[in-house]
């Protein structure tokens, strides 16, 4: 019996191995299984908890009506734009605090302190400076993303040994070449890192902001829909935040984040 | 950077160094008023007990420290902060773990200005020189700890620096390993004649290298003792050779004298 099932799971690797997308979508069958035989035993009234086919239905038509894919971009421009400002000013300043001893002494203790305010506390104060609107939900997603950016950013700059730089010096290059040969790629790791916990964050302040602020997007098709009590479509805004996200995670950063630093040794896995 | 007719010469007058320890709050003399003079493709070792002061001369002279008083003149220009004159060989390696074996190598001449095709040329070449042609594309951390630091030794080479400064490169290499090591260097010394400074605690490894050998404690120079062994240099000739061991007997007399 034992046997048997290490053939079927070493059979499951194997195949995994091969065609990884198939080890990305095996796990939630059996998940969808059971929501599907939940919803059919009616153990839940419909309206409550509306069942796969109902998802897939309204999912047709949302695309149909081009609503869906309007405000799916609408969501992934801010998470890029967002991104973007957070790489952009973040990683700037993650270098220049991890480099200057006085800088971080003066500038430690405020990065942390804004840090713990936390996204969404900065939702009332910003909606009576900048109102319902864009500039609400930018400054919210940047704000996100850029503390884990800086300060993984500072950690690698620190954690890069003394001497690379040293060798680097000593083998002739200019203060400026230090930073782009050895200063950022020794905290490329770190970077990433950042990155990816900054965009996930963002990613979950972006749709709260959504359902709280916005005008369109994931968020707001969720909210909008809960107003309307069609509980389909908040279960689609859902499912479609964990797909959108594992894509991201999965296909992009976290590749992103094993070709760097466990390729060079400075992580191990 | 070896240019023309300049001199590749280390001249050291008077140099001396005091920390500031910030915690106690007292002042340390690490360095005090060592003079030596290297002439151009000398080999010179310079061996003392943990904590003499071997690693501030280094660092004072590869210019990653400054120094508190006296002179240090390399090929007659006065030290200012690291530069492409004075090559390095770390004890930690310091290899960066982003390049490859080659692109390391090739470090120094990119940072010259040297083209890619011609770059690549030169490392290779001391690549060769060190026996890793068949690593050349691989990353550091996927060398054992020996090749690694041929890797250091033909990265430091390749950018022909006037002065090859070495701080304990072989200490974090096992036995075996580090006499191969050993070897090697007196090989490559003597096919490119750089002038060396070779920092050890080891008396044995400083003897078998050098032309000649600084004794060195408590931050002084306690005597220099000529080492004219004759070249190449292996450790199956010199274990039974009673001239080095009558020299390595006299450094060791010395430096635990003091
Ligand atoms: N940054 C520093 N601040 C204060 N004191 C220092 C500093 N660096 C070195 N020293 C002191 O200077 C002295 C010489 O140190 P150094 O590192 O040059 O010794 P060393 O001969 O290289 O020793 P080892 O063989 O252990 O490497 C020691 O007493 C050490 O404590
Ligand atoms: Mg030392």
């Amino acid at each position: 019996m034992k046997t048997f099932f290490l053939t079927i799971w070493s059979g499951y690797v194997r195949l995994t191995a091969r065609w990884p997308s198939i080890g990305s979508i095996a796990p939630f069958i059996p998940l969808i299984a059971a929501w599907w035989i939940i919803t059919e035993l009616q153990i839940f009234p419909r309206v409550f908890l509306p069942g796969p086919v109902d998802v897939v239905r309204s999912f047709g038509t949302l695309v149909y009506t081009g609503i869906l894919p309007e405000y799916l971009q609408d969501s992934m421009v801010r998470l890029v734009v967002g991104a973007f400002w957070g790489i952009v000013l973040g990683i700037p300043l993650g270098i220049f605090i991890g480099l200057s001893p006085r800088a971080h002494t003066v500038l430690w203790p405020p990065l942390l302190f804004f840090q713990a305010i936390g996204d969404i506390a900065w939702l009332p104060i910003l909606v009576i400076w900048f109102g319902y609107g864009l500039t609400t939900m930018t400054v919210i997603i940047v704000y996100t993303v850029i503390f884990p950016v800086v300060l993984n950013t500072v950690l690698g700059v620190r954690s890069t040994s003394i001497t690379l730089h040293r060798a680097a010096l000593s083998l002739g290059a200019s203060r400026a070449r230090l930073l782009w040969e050895v200063v950022l790629p020794g905290a490329l790791p770190n970077i990433i890192t950042g990155l990816r916990n900054g965009l996930g964050y963002g990613w979950r302040a972006l749709i709260a902001t959504e359902i709280i602020v916005g005008t369109s997007g994931i968020g707001f098709l969720m909210f909008d829909a809960r107003r309307g009590g069609s509980l389909v479509e908040v279960l689609l805004g859902m499912i479609i935040l964990g797909i959108l996200w594992y894509i991201v995670d999965a296909w992009i950063l976290a590749p992103l984040e094993r070709a760097t630093g466990q390729r060079w040794g400075l992580v191990t896995q | 950077m070896g240019v023309g007719d300049a001199v590749k010469n280390l001249v050291i007058r008077n140099l001396s160094k005091t920390y500031f320890d910030v915690y106690a709050g007292t002042q340390v003399t690490a360095v005090r008023d060592v003079s030596l003079n290297v002439p151009e493709s000398e080999f010179i070792s310079i061996v003392g007990p943990s904590g003499c002061g071997k690693s501030t001369i280094l660092n004072m002279i590869a210019g990653f420290i400054p120094h508190s008083s006296g002179e240090i003149l390399v090929g007659g220009k006065p030290v200012n902060g690291p530069g492409p004159d004075r090559g390095v060989v770390f004890q930690s390696f310091a290899l960066f773990p982003w390049r490859t074996v080659l692109e390391n190598v090739a470090f120094g001449p990119k940072m010259r200005g040297v083209g890619k095709v011609e770059r690549e040329k030169i490392a290779h070449e001391f690549l060769a020189l060190a026996k890793l042609s068949e690593a050349a594309g691989r990353y550091p951390n996927e060398l054992s700890g020996g090749m690694q630091q041929r890797v250091g030794v033909a990265r430091a080479l390749a950018n022909e620096p006037d002065v090859l400064l070495m701080d304990e490169p072989f200490a974090s290499v096992d036995a075996q390993t580090r006499m191969t090591l050993q070897e090697e260097l007196t090989r490559i010394w003597e096919a490119k004649r750089p002038t060396v400074i070779f920092i050890t605690h080891d008396v044995a490894e400083a003897v078998f290298l050098a032309n000649r050998v600084v004794a060195l404690s408590k931050g002084k120079v306690l005597d220099e003792i000529e080492v004219d062994l004759p070249r190449p240099r292996v450790w199956d000739d010199l274990h039974e050779n009673e001239q080095f061991k009558s020299l390595t007997a006299r450094v060791l007399q010395l430096v635990r004298s003091a």
